[in-house]
């Protein structure tokens, strides 16, 4: 960590994590904070103290930190406006089985989770526990069986193709381990793809100076195959926050990639949250990647076992290794 | 998908050449025939070209859309000289299978043109087709020689790359137009002019036609190998309209034309080639009657249509299979584009303007390399640079080339656009 970020940026970046059973359990500045953060473009306040928190329901606390230390008796229509306001994506009993008959397997069983605006989740849990399902659902790749997932506050399960495309292309970036970009298209076209297709124009001074950020200035006009695995996938981030949408997903973004080259692209996801107030949820097997995010879940059998906040390599380490 | 149209390809191949041979040998028996032979024996030459034309096509699409596979195999420790026996063995069982396949179905096919000769009047006595020896060995001889060959070729140019610059997708770097492709395309556009030279100053008028159809069939070569080209431009100066009507899926459809012209002329190739020789025989013949005064009417009328049109059914299901494959190679791709946010009707868009644009590209080769041989057989015929033509046949002719290319390409792409977006889900 504390590559090219501050550390007063990530600092209690985290406020509480809490259970929706036990809800409410809000501090009372915190809608203030909610209020802001809605009114102010994120980019033009970059170091807004986005308070972040991921909710699990139904799990064992990891670590026991201030929960429920303010009691606000509200009614439901006001509960609804901060489930709305506050979580960029939440699933509610969400199950996604696949195959029928004997061969049936879940991939999720009910699990519920909010990630919120701002935040960073890192998702874990050995291969076949149904972390990237759980990106799939999330991310409307992939429909539940039964559950809702909710974007912004709107379920988005019984969505049909067309207004899925359009969820994808406005309010939910993807990165993958590999293959992100169009092979055909330079990478400028790639970042501003989505708005192309969206018939709007995209500033190209912003184009240029997310093409800046993310360490590929000069490189504009390259395809795909010109171009690292490192830069590749630098591009797609670029193209993700392009269109700042309510979350960006990475399923394993450093799984293809070496450790330094790794490392820069954590940097940059870690910085879009700081700096741009970006939420990120990123499902990785790295405990060194994971260490980058506010918090950690951990899967199992598709099901949320245990959340970690702010934990070490080390903490996360021990914690995978002691479920094997 | 590739192997099943590549044993399509050489059962249809097998089946025209044998049949048409058939028909030309039975009808050489009949003196009274003698007046058609000429007519025969160049629809028969014109079958030929193409099944030789789309089988050599179809293999090598065949062989280099496996690219990878063969990346893989020698990356795990396969030699070239084993994955190209591979592929060899692969070919050579094609090629005896649909070969006897062909030979079989050649003879119904040959009774059925008798059949038709005789309904138009062609041949009013009718032809009495034979099962000879000779049409058959030609046919397997075309159908096997020619399947190996063009596997032959395309394994050099699959195997020939190392391992990991295959499994990379290296096919921007790929030079658009390689020396031996280049050497090839301007020596047979370089024939085919000395032709069209060459066919006003013929005496004798029973070789005007097949100089002229000759011309024809050197012009496609040499337009197909230099396409890719051709294709560049098209794509670049038509994909900047379409882009400007329907910005995303215009641009889609553009970059890929700019960038992957090879791909895509293995799709338009076809098309040029139906329009060209559809287009040059049945004017050719329109155009001879016309200066021999002749005026054909009733079931006769249909005669030169009939003689192209097994061939054109041919080149038009080689289109389908061709755009098929050419778009199957895009799923990957497709899906990427779903999942950044592309709605399924430009999805949809994007795959209809390109095959439009690749089509138009086709058939404007076609029809000018049609023109250009019909202006020279009128200066023969007439002295005139002038040809009689119809324009509902031409018309329908293009139109079937672009529907079957749009429904080639959408029917390929279907499962990528409407199916799960997820490879393993």
């Amino acid at each position: 960590m504390g590559m090219g970020f501050s550390a007063t940026g990530r600092f209690r970046r985290i406020r509480a994590t809490s259970f929706l059973l036990d809800w409410p359990c809000l501090y009372p500045g915190w809608v203030i904070t909610c209020a802001m953060v809605r009114t102010v473009p994120i980019s033009e306040a970059p170091h807004t103290p986005v308070n972040s928190r991921v909710r699990v329901r139904g799990v064992q606390r990891a670590s026991g930190t201030n929960r429920g230390d303010a009691g606000w008796a509200m009614t439901g229509a006001f509960r609804t406006l901060l489930i709305m306001s506050d979580h960029a994506v939440l699933l509610e009993g969400v199950t996604r089985t696949y195959g029928k008959g004997a061969t049936e397997v879940a991939a999720l069983r009910q699990v519920s989770v909010g990630f919120s605006r701002g935040s960073f989740t890192a998702v874990m849990g050995p291969s076949g526990s149904g972390k990237s399902t759980l990106l799939q659902c999330a991310s409307g790749l992939d429909r539940p069986d039964s559950g809702a997932v909710r974007v912004a506050g709107r379920d988005i399960t019984g969505l049909g193709e067309k207004d899925l495309a359009v969820l994808r292309r406005d309010q939910v970036g993807v990165v993958f381990q590999a293959f992100n970009l169009v092979p055909s298209l330079t990478a400028w076209q790639n970042v501003i793809l989505p708005s192309r297709l969206a018939r709007r124009r995209s500033d190209p001074a912003r184009v240029r100076e997310l093409l800046h950020r993310v360490g590929l200035a000069g490189r504009e006009g390259h395809r795909p195959a010109q171009l690292s695995g490192g830069q590749q996938q630098r591009v797609a981030i670029a193209r993700a926050l392009l269109g700042r949408p309510e979350v960006l997903f990475a399923d394993e973004p450093t799984g293809a990639l070496d450790s330094r080259t790794g490392h820069e692209v954590l940097a940059l996801l870690r910085e879009a949250v700081d700096e741009f107030g970006q939420t990120v949820v990123m499902v990785t097997h790295d405990s060194e990647a994971a260490a980058q995010a506010d918090s950690v879940l951990f899967l199992t059998d598709g099901r949320i076992v245990d959340v970690l906040d702010r934990p070490s390599a080390d903490q996360i380490g021990m914690r995978l290794g002691g479920r094997r | 998908m590739g192997f099943a149209a590549s044993f399509a390809a050489v059962i249809f191949a097998v089946t025209l050449v044998g049949g048409s041979g058939l028909v030309v040998v039975a009808a050489s028996a009949r003196d009274e025939l003698n007046g058609v032979m000429g007519l025969l024996v160049l629809s028969a030459v014109v079958s030929g070209f193409v099944s030789v034309f789309v089988v050599a096509g179809t293999l090598s699409l065949h062989v280099l859309r496996q690219r990878r596979t063969w990346g893989l195999l020698r990356s795990v420790g396969m030699t070239p000289r084993q994955v190209s026996r591979l592929i060899m063995a692969e070919a050579l069982v094609v090629a005896v299978l649909a070969s006897v396949a062909g030979c079989l179905l050649a003879v119904p096919y040959a009774a059925l043109m008798a059949a038709f000769m005789r309904m138009t009047g062609l041949a009013p006595a009718g032809v009495p087709v034979e099962a000879t020896t000779g049409p058959f060995v030609l046919a397997l001889v075309v159908g096997v020689a020619v399947t190996l060959l063009a596997a032959r070729v395309a394994t050099r140019k699959a195997v020939g790359v190392g391992p990991l610059e295959v499994l990379r997708d290296s096919a921007a770097q790929r030079r658009l137009l390689p020396w031996p492709r280049a050497v090839v395309g301007v020596a047979a556009l370089a024939g085919g002019g000395e032709l069209l030279f060459l066919v006003p100053q013929q005496v004798k008028a029973s070789v005007v036609a097949p100089m002229a159809l000759g011309a024809t069939m050197a012009l496609c070569v040499g337009a197909s190998a230099l396409g890719p080209v051709v294709l560049r431009g098209m794509g670049w100066l038509l994909g900047a309209v379409v882009a400007w009507l329907d910005p995303g899926a215009g641009m889609l459809a553009r970059s890929s034309l700019v960038t992957q012209p090879r791909r895509a002329m293995a799709a338009a190739s076809p098309v040029m080639l139906t329009v060209a020789l559809a287009c040059t025989f049945l004017f050719a013949v329109a155009t001879t009657d016309v200066a021999a005064g002749v005026i054909r009417t009733g079931p006769s009328a249909w005669v030169a249509p009939m003689l192209v049109g097994s061939t054109v059914v041919y080149t038009v299901i080689s289109v389908l299979n061709s755009t098929a494959m050419t778009m199957g190679e895009r799923a990957e791709e497709i899906r990427l584009l779903r999942t950044v946010g592309t709605k399924p009707r430009q999805l949809t868009r994007m795959v209809c303007w390109e095959m439009l644009i690749v089509t138009c590209t086709g058939t404007l080769l076609g029809t000018g390399i049609a023109a250009a041989s019909l202006t020279a057989l009128g200066r023969a015929t007439t002295g005139e640079p002038w040809f009689a033509y119809s324009l509902p046949q031409y018309a329908g002719l293009v139109l079937v080339c672009v529907v079957s290319g749009l429904a080639g390409g959408l029917v390929a792409t279907r499962r990528a656009r409407r199916g799960s977006l997820l490879l393993d889900g």
